[in-house]
């Protein structure tokens, strides 16, 4: 509220610097990119989208250049420089210094596997997958920031008419930083599923806007986090529904250990045009220990007055009835919590249409509960 | 169905029709001598204000630091709101009336203002009370048959009277003008003022802690339940002038207060700025309910004129088991910019809003609350209600935060927003923000229409559709109108069916 007039020039980080000198000499938007990061700096706690994760100041002294490996089942189907800007920061900066576009355009059936390493240091990519007209198929995407890495990765979707794509986006053990910043064009009359598995890092944040036509496409959103001490991660989306009837449902769960901090903001927005929207958003989560802090921004922006929109947002602890009852019958405390647990986050997982990969996500959160303990 | 939808579009051209001026009943001026200080914003007016209140050293000291403070500030851009800019120098800071403050006789209220207030329907049975010191003790005795509000009214920049003085003094309560307590009880404001805003909070309420010209001051001794509603109303008058009233009320230890404000400003072109501050403290096992009635002129159906109300209002449970309970009807402002909070500092302290914010025409709202969890197992409560109609943008922003200590904190929110018309806008913003693992927090939010299968039910049953929706709009905000005292609930259910005149009937 309120601030006091900004009259010192930006102090600029060390990766800020760096990120600028990378820039030097650059012409067009990417001059413009240069210009806006010097200006205001990599994202942090004074951007309102940003709020929660401070980027600027947990990227601070990463300064050497580092590289992002992408691996896949397959080749991309071809690698184009980018031409136009996106609009915010770390997709301009991941077009401006990722190097060329990996572009994959997915045949009916596929099922297309990406696994993502980022080594320490700063490291830039982008790709781009398409869904043509009619298209099924389905992407997992793995992705991995070694300790002393910050990976600022764009992706962009375009799922086509009448297409539809299942995603899924696991990120393993992550002790150094991720920002993902995903695009999702959907077509009309098209579906998308996508599901987030996270353990956190030091910072991850995952981005999904979504263009959603109404238009009797569906997409669904749902995201599980689970974090450890110290951990932090960051599930940000906002869809913006420009025609009627669309469906939009979103779910996400979350588990903090202490000192572990999650956040979750959701945003959606129903255009004028967009009539009989109907679109609902859930974020729940448990705090599970001292010091640990979940922050919510759950925001519903409408034009449209025939509309079926709502959104729930629920924090609290173990039931502990639930958990009185599971040692009476025998079970030790540690373990009736996991189970606990894993019962309360599975629900986004198990709606994973994919058997395999929603039995490896399943076992993968197991793991994660198995090592909090 | 089809017909019933038809009919509510229909009913929606009548909505926008509702905001013309001529629907608006507290569209009037008054016509008596005003004495202003000159136009624009500077020490020497600063000065002017607070020499014309006859106020001490230490109270001008402290209007000048905010304003030093002010002037390195910058305008609030982050609400859901646009607006015209205002221009600070373009604005009159004090303008009362000619004739004095305080009345000794009838003979000495200008009719003019008598007759505002009667158009206002203030409830002033207590007239003879208001105007005169003979017979006001009467008039008191009399008045304990019915419920009984004592008023204070303040008429531009000045409070011009304050009713039932005496037998709130024979109770030990403190109702007065601002100005008069800073005069009379300097130890009680000097220890209070500022202490739950502060001197620079906001742009806003550091410009008013800069030129508050009047405002109601009340104190609640220990142990004591204060025997009648307590109520203001605000009224600009006015041109080009902005109001900046400032509200101190302190409930001393185990006692209860219930306090009324109800607010409406004249019809005019130009924009008028309403940047006031509440300030409630609650201490031990005392509790304060504040509820409003805000109805300032909205503008005009193309967003001509209107208040611009910039408020700050906050209210700090400092004691243990204190609580503290808002409820708002917000009718009225063209631009609405409010969050009326509770700090719940206090172990077991509880806090609640209750509010129903209704947008018609060209009007914008962004109100909501924050609930600032601090003490152990605090409550909080959130209702909040939004219509919105014609082409209006209505938002509910809040925030719940609860600090590490805070553990057994439990909050529950609920905001369901109605939108009538396809041109209107409705948003749900709430921040939510938890740092201990013993806290349930719950927050739901709602966006619909009236929903058909009801409007065909009621119709169905013989009401008409004019009557149907009305049932429908107050069933929506029922749960927020049963949290007003009587007196203002019959008359926020009038402001309600004024706003949306033709759909709610």
């Amino acid at each position: 509220m309120g601030g006091i007039r900004m009259t010192l020039p930006l102090k600029l980080t060390p990766a800020e610097t760096a990120l600028l000198d990378a820039l030097d000499g650059a012409t067009g938007w990417r001059a413009a990119t240069r210009a806006a990061l010097e200006n205001r700096g990599l994202p942090n706690k004074r951007d309102e989208a940003w709020k929660w994760t401070d980027l600027r100041r947990l990227t601070g002294n990463i300064t050497e250049a580092g590289t992002i490996a992408i691996t896949g089942t397959r080749e991309p189907d071809a690698k184009l420089p980018i031409r136009h800007a996106p609009t915010d920061i770390l997709p301009r900066l991941a077009g401006a210094l990722g190097g060329e576009a990996r572009i994959y355009t997915l045949s009916e059936g596929e099922s297309l596997s990406l696994e993502v390493t980022a080594s320490v240091g700063v490291g830039h990519a982008i790709y781009v997958v398409e869904v043509p007209t009619g298209v099924s198929a389905q992407v997992r995407e793995r992705l991995s920031v070694a300790d002393g890495g910050f990976a600022n990765i764009a992706v962009l979707y375009r799922i086509g008419e009448g297409a539809s794509l299942d995603r899924i986006v696991s990120i393993g053990d992550c002790p150094g930083i991720l920002a993902v910043s995903s695009g999702v064009d959907l077509g009309e009359g098209a579906s998308l599923r996508q599901t987030t598995l996270t353990f956190g890092g030091k910072l991850v944040r995952l981005e999904t806007h979504l263009a959603h036509p109404g238009a009797k496409a569906e997409a669904v959103m749902d995201a599980v986090y689970l974090l450890a001490p110290n951990r932090h991660a960051d599930l940000t989306t906002t869809a913006t529904i420009s025609g009627p009837e669309g469906n939009l449902s979103q779910l996400t769960k979350g588990a903090v250990a202490s000192h572990g901090h999650g956040v979750f903001q959701g945003k959606i927005h129903v255009e004028r045009e967009a009539q009989r929207t109907d679109a609902r958003m859930t974020h729940r989560a448990l705090m599970l220990g001292d010091r640990a802090e979940i922050d919510a921004k759950p925001e519903l922006e409408i034009y449209a007055d025939d509309v079926q929109c709502a959104h729930g947002n629920a924090l609290g602890a173990i039931d502990e009835t639930a958990l009185f009852y599971m040692r009476q019958r025998g079970l030790p405390e540690a373990q009736a919590r996991a189970i606990l647990i894993r019962s309360f986050l599975a629900e986004p997982l198990d709606r994973i249409r994919d058997p395999q990969i929603r039995d490896s996500l399943l076992e993968d959160l197991v793991t994660g509960l198995e090592a909090l303990s | 169905m089809v017909q019933v939808k038809d009919s509510i579009a229909r009913e929606t051209v009548r909505d926008v029709e509702a905001l013309e001026s001529s629907k608006y009943k507290y569209g009037f001026t008054t016509d008596i001598e005003q004495e202003r200080a000159p136009k624009g914003l500077s020490e020497e007016v600063i000065r002017f204000i607070s020499a014309k209140k006859e106020e001490p050293e230490w109270m001008l000291d402290w209007r000048l630091a905010a304003y030093r403070r002010w002037l390195q500030m910058e305008e609030p851009t982050w609400a859901k709101v646009r607006y015209t800019p205002v221009d600070y120098d373009d604005i009159y800071y004090y303008a009362g009336p000619k004739s004095g403050t305080k009345y000794e006789s009838i003979d000495d209220v200008p009719p003019e203002i008598l007759a505002d207030f009667e158009k206002l329907g203030i409830p002033l049975r207590e007239q003879e009370v208001l105007l005169g010191v003979k017979g006001a003790a009467e008039t008191a005795a009399d008045a304990r048959e019915t419920p009984k509000v004592a008023v204070d009214a303040v008429f531009d920049s000045v409070s011009v009277a304050t009713t039932f003085k005496k037998e709130l003094a024979k109770a030990g309560v403190i109702f007065m003008s601002i100005s008069e307590a800073i005069r009379e009880h300097p130890e009680l404001v000097r220890k209070y003022l500022g202490s739950v805003v502060p001197q620079s909070d906001n742009f806003f309420a550091t410009l008013n802690s800069a030129v508050f010209s009047d405002g109601t001051f009340v104190y609640v001794p220990k142990g004591v339940r204060c025997p009648m509603e307590l109520s203001t109303y605000f009224r600009m008058n006015a041109e080009g002038t902005g109001q900046f009233e400032r509200t101190l009320i302190i409930a001393d230890e185990g006692s209860y207060v219930s306090y009324l404000e109800g607010c409406t400003a004249p019809m005019r072109d130009e924009n008028q700025l309403h940047a006031a501050i509440v300030e409630l403290v609650a201490l031990d096992d005392a509790e304060i309910k504040y509820s409003t009635v805000q109805n300032w002129w909205p503008g005009d159906e193309n967003g001509k004129g209107g208040v611009y109300n910039f408020v700050t209002k906050r209210g700090d449970c400092r004691g243990r088991n204190s609580k503290i309970s808002w409820t708002q009807v917000e009718t009225g402002s063209a631009i609405t910019w409010k969050y009326p909070s509770c700090i719940l500092r206090g172990d077991n302290s509880v806090g609640e809003f209750y509010s129903i914010a209704v947008t018609n025409g060209a009007q914008q709202a962004d109100t909501g609350t924050k609930m600032i969890h601090l003490g152990r197992n605090t409550r909080s409560r959130i209702i909040s209600k939004g219509i919105s109609a014609g082409r209006s943008d209505n938002t509910y922003r809040g925030l719940v935060s609860v600090h590490a200590k805070a553990e057994g904190a439990r909050n529950f929110t609920q905001c369901d927003s109605l939108l009538i018309g396809d041109r209107c806008g409705a948003h749900t913003v709430p921040y939510v923000e938890c740092k201990t693992p013993k806290a349930v927090l719950e927050h739901e939010a709602t966006t619909t229409k009236l929903s058909e299968d009801q409007l065909f039910y009621a119709r169905q049953r013989g009401l008409d559709e004019e009557a149907a929706t009305a049932l429908l709009v107050n069933g929506f905000v029922r749960e927020v109108l049963q949290e007003l005292p009587m007196e203002f609930a019959v008359e926020a259910q009038k402001l309600l069916a004024v706003s949306l005149e033709g759909s709610v009937g």
